[in-house]
């Protein structure tokens, strides 16, 4: 009912007057497959086409050859079903936070009353009581990103779309939205393709991590995490407890070599 | 930031009044010194004294047909009238023609090609079309107001991050909802800009649009005056048309200014 | 957004194209096919023509077109070159010093809510009906924006930016060619804009309420002649000359500041 595939996908972006002549392949030829309710993480580094993905899996743009399922059907536009939390928040700074977690459902038609139930729920449940009146600018850069979060499941979207989430946090906030991402996964679970440069955060949060090379954009491994999670109980303890484990750390390195390998990889 | 600039010493609020009182002073008194010293003829240039007093004999006895306040009041209606259309009609064409790229291609070579005809020009078509009813001077300030209307509201479309468009697309919003909600919003510093810009362009068409085609209005009274060379007159009438376009400027940016507060940009 | 694979300039030519073809048509059905709007009111294309061949070739209010209008063109260069002289440099002063703002406020406290046109009857009376009383309204129209928004231009500049600049050891007159005047080079652009809009508004103003020649002369006659498609064909002159005139605005405005995106 969620399923995101991507069917050898390509994106090659027209570039005008460009002395090296010819296009640029952002993506040359991707193809994954994420289960339902999995939690998909994706690093690669810069310009590896990994943000053009996700806004593909959104319907933001399309590919240039290939395509993109959800739940069987081609990706033709953005839509509530899809629902993307962006890295600068995207917020609508003239409405207050309740408006803004208020919004998908007023799109939807949803009755005042029926509104704010699921704003109250959602301030509590992200931590934000008390906040429901105040504006996006007058709150710290955590908690706009909690409000984001909430705004998205809010509507209880099929998908959930995370483009580096946490990038604008700083270190100590981040962790904590951390911890608090996987209750919610736990929680309420669905599917989840979330962008990432930080391996730490790939790797603690996702059950697969799908690494990438850019030039042109590619799949370079696919990484299951969910089996060691699940054997050595990391859901059991705390994000610190769980970073120092040497299953975490084997798979952190793992990781981190391979994306050095991508990021060794001569630019243009 | 002044100071940062000049890299003296930041001058005291105290100090800048007192420059700003010896400008005053320079200002009305070479002005008064002028007519008085008799280098120019009083039929010329009044000095400030005399035309306080046309001002105010205004007031009370009627010129050209009406008092000063009645003739203002004429004036206003006409203003109010075109520059109210002109926002009900600008502003949002702006925002669908930034928001719908077909629409900015149809309207744009349009809205282009007309602007630049001088709104004064239309006054003989206006003046052919509604004689010296309230029409013509209301179509004038139309014209006068539509553009920046249009263009800020354009530009403040245009603006708008494109993350907040893709978030509310996102969640599901209709193509009316975006315009209304984000868009508009969104837009509001740049169109509140605007209507400062518009309020005066519309202000200095009606001006214009009296001066040739009305029967009342502090436009048409500056003719009559102009006609029978009373210079005191006119220039009284220059004042009172530049306090009310004072008035309404300030008007206009406090309603900036709560723009601003509000959306968290002061 | 899905995009199209049409490139964006060819399109936008196209429909634009269309666009006032339509237009075009519509106005000849309205006028010659089917009389809705009589000849009284606007002129079908064929008077148009009519007219603009008359006042080309033999000419309308004592000269031929080109005359006319050459002769706007040249008040308004001359009021607007004047008003830039005299206002950039003075916006460049209030910006600059606190003090001369503050000094100068006063006077322009006055000067500035005072609608330009405002200054027609004035400039009558002192001048009379020839071209320095329409060179003097000219100024005063576009003396103020060009004023008030290199002024602004100034004070807009980032601190941070001139925090650099004096960190670097600039002096101030390094701080005001290297830093200030490029800065404010775009706002003062804007209000050069501003202020050539204003001088055109202005003259055809001045030239409507009373002249000898000009398109705003020509304006005037049509309209008491009962001509109107004389009245669209000088309107469109006016039209022609204030687009030609910005847009040779706007190439000076990017051969200046190199460093803007468009």
């Amino acid at each position: 009912m969620s399923r995101i595939v991507f069917e050898n996908v390509t994106k090659t972006f027209n570039r005008a007057g460009n002395r090296a002549g010819g296009d640029f392949v952002a993506i040359g030829g991707v193809s994954i497959d994420i289960a339902e309710k999995q939690f998909v993480a994706v690093i690669g580094p810069s310009g590896c086409g990994k943000t053009t993905l996700l806004r593909m899996a959104a319907g933001l743009e399309a590919p240039s050859s290939g395509r993109v399922t959800v739940a069987g059907r081609p990706v033709a536009g953005p839509g509530p079903d899809r629902a993307v939390v962006f890295q600068q928040f995207a917020l609508f700074p003239w409405k207050t936070v309740r408006e803004n977690i208020a919004f998908g459902l007023k799109c939807r038609g949803e009755s005042a009353a029926a509104r704010e139930r699921a704003v109250q729920r959602y301030l509590t449940l992200m931590g934000l009581e008390g906040t429901a009146d105040s504006y996006p600018h007058q709150l710290s850069g955590g908690m706009q990103q909690r409000v984001a979060i909430a705004r998205s499941y809010a509507i209880d979207p099929a998908v959930l779309l995370m483009d580096e989430p946490f990038g604008a946090l700083d270190a100590q906030t981040r962790t904590m939205m951390q911890e608090e991402l996987v209750r919610l996964a736990r929680t309420s679970p669905r599917t989840v393709l979330f962008i990432t440069h930080s391996v730490d955060e790939a790797v603690y949060l996702a059950d697969r991590v799908v690494v990438m090379g850019r030039n042109p954009g590619r799949v370079v491994a696919v990484v299951d995490i969910d089996a060691v999670r699940q054997r050595e109980g990391w859901a059991a303890r705390s994000i610190d407890d769980v970073m120092e484990l040497p299953s975490f750390t084997h798979l952190r390195s793992g990781l981190w070599r391979m994306l050095r390998e991508q990021l060794g990889g001569r630019s243009e | 930031m002044a100071a940062a600039l000049t890299g003296g010493r930041k001058a005291a609020p105290s100090e800048l009044a007192l420059w700003s009182l010896a400008g005053a002073v320079v200002f009305l008194g070479s002005w008064q010194l002028v007519t008085a010293s008799g280098l120019v003829s009083p039929r010329q240039l009044p000095g400030p004294l005399a035309v306080l007093g046309a001002a105010w004999t205004m007031t009370l006895q009627p010129y050209a047909g009406s008092t000063l306040q009645t003739h203002l009041f004429y004036s206003l209606q006409r203003y109010g009238f075109g520059f109210g259309l002109a926002v009900l009609v600008g502003v949002p064409l702006g925002l669908v023609m930034g928001r719908f790229r077909l629409v900015d291609d149809i309207v744009a070579p349009v809205f282009e090609s007309l602007r630049f005809v001088a709104p004064l020009a239309w006054v003989p078509f206006a003046a052919l079309w509604f004689g010296t009813g309230i029409g013509g001077p209301v179509m004038v300030i139309f014209t006068g107001a539509l553009p920046p209307c249009v263009i800020n509201a354009y530009r403040g479309a245009k603006l708008v991050e494109p993350r907040l468009i893709e978030a509310a697309q996102t969640l599901g919003a209709s193509e009316f909802r975006i315009i209304r909600e984000v868009l508009l919003p969104g837009a509001l510093p740049s169109i509140v800009a605007g209507l400062r810009v518009s309020a005066g362009l519309g202000w200095q068409s009606l001006i214009g649009a009296e001066l040739i085609v009305a029967a009342a209005g502090i436009g048409y009274a500056m003719t009559q005056a102009q006609l029978t060379i009373a210079p005191s007159i006119v220039i009284a009438c220059m004042l009172a048309i530049g306090v009310i376009g004072y008035l309404i400027d300030i008007a206009l940016r406090g309603a900036e200014r709560a723009v601003r507060r509000r959306w968290g940009q002061a | 957004m899905l995009h199209r694979r049409i490139p964006a300039i060819s399109r936008r030519f196209a429909v634009g194209t269309l666009t006032l073809l339509a237009l075009l048509g519509l106005w000849y059905i309205l006028t010659t096919l089917t009389g809705a709007v009589g000849p009284g009111r606007f002129p079908s294309p064929a008077q148009f023509g009519a007219a603009f061949t008359q006042i080309a070739i033999q000419g309308y209010g004592g000269a031929p077109l080109l005359v006319q209008a050459l002769h706007s063109l040249k008040l308004v260069v001359m009021g607007f070159a004047v008003a830039v002289a005299i206002g950039v440099p003075l916006g460049l002063a209030m910006g600059w010093s606190t003090r001369f703002e503050a000094f100068a406020n006063p006077i322009f406290l006055v000067l500035r809510p005072i609608p330009p046109l405002a200054w027609i009857p004035l400039a009558i009376v002192w001048l009379g009906l020839g071209d320095t009383a329409k060179i003097l309204v000219i100024f005063f129209a576009a003396f103020v924006p060009a004023v008030i928004n290199t002024w602004t231009g100034v004070r807009n500049i980032d601190p941070t930016l001139v925090a650099a600049a004096r960190v670097h050891g600039a002096s101030s007159r390094h701080l005001f060619t290297d830093v200030v005047l490029p800065g404010a080079m775009p706002m003062i652009f804007t209000g050069l804009r501003l202020s050539l809009q204003a001088s055109w508004t202005t003259l055809v103003a001045a030239e409507l309420v009373g002249a000898f020649f000009g398109l705003g002369r020509v304006l005037n006659l049509a309209y008491q002649d009962i001509y109107p498609a004389m009245i669209a064909v000088a309107m469109m002159a006016v039209g022609i000359l204030g687009a030609a005139t910005t847009r040779l605005l706007a190439e000076l405005e990017t051969r200046m500041t190199p460093w803007r995106q468009p």
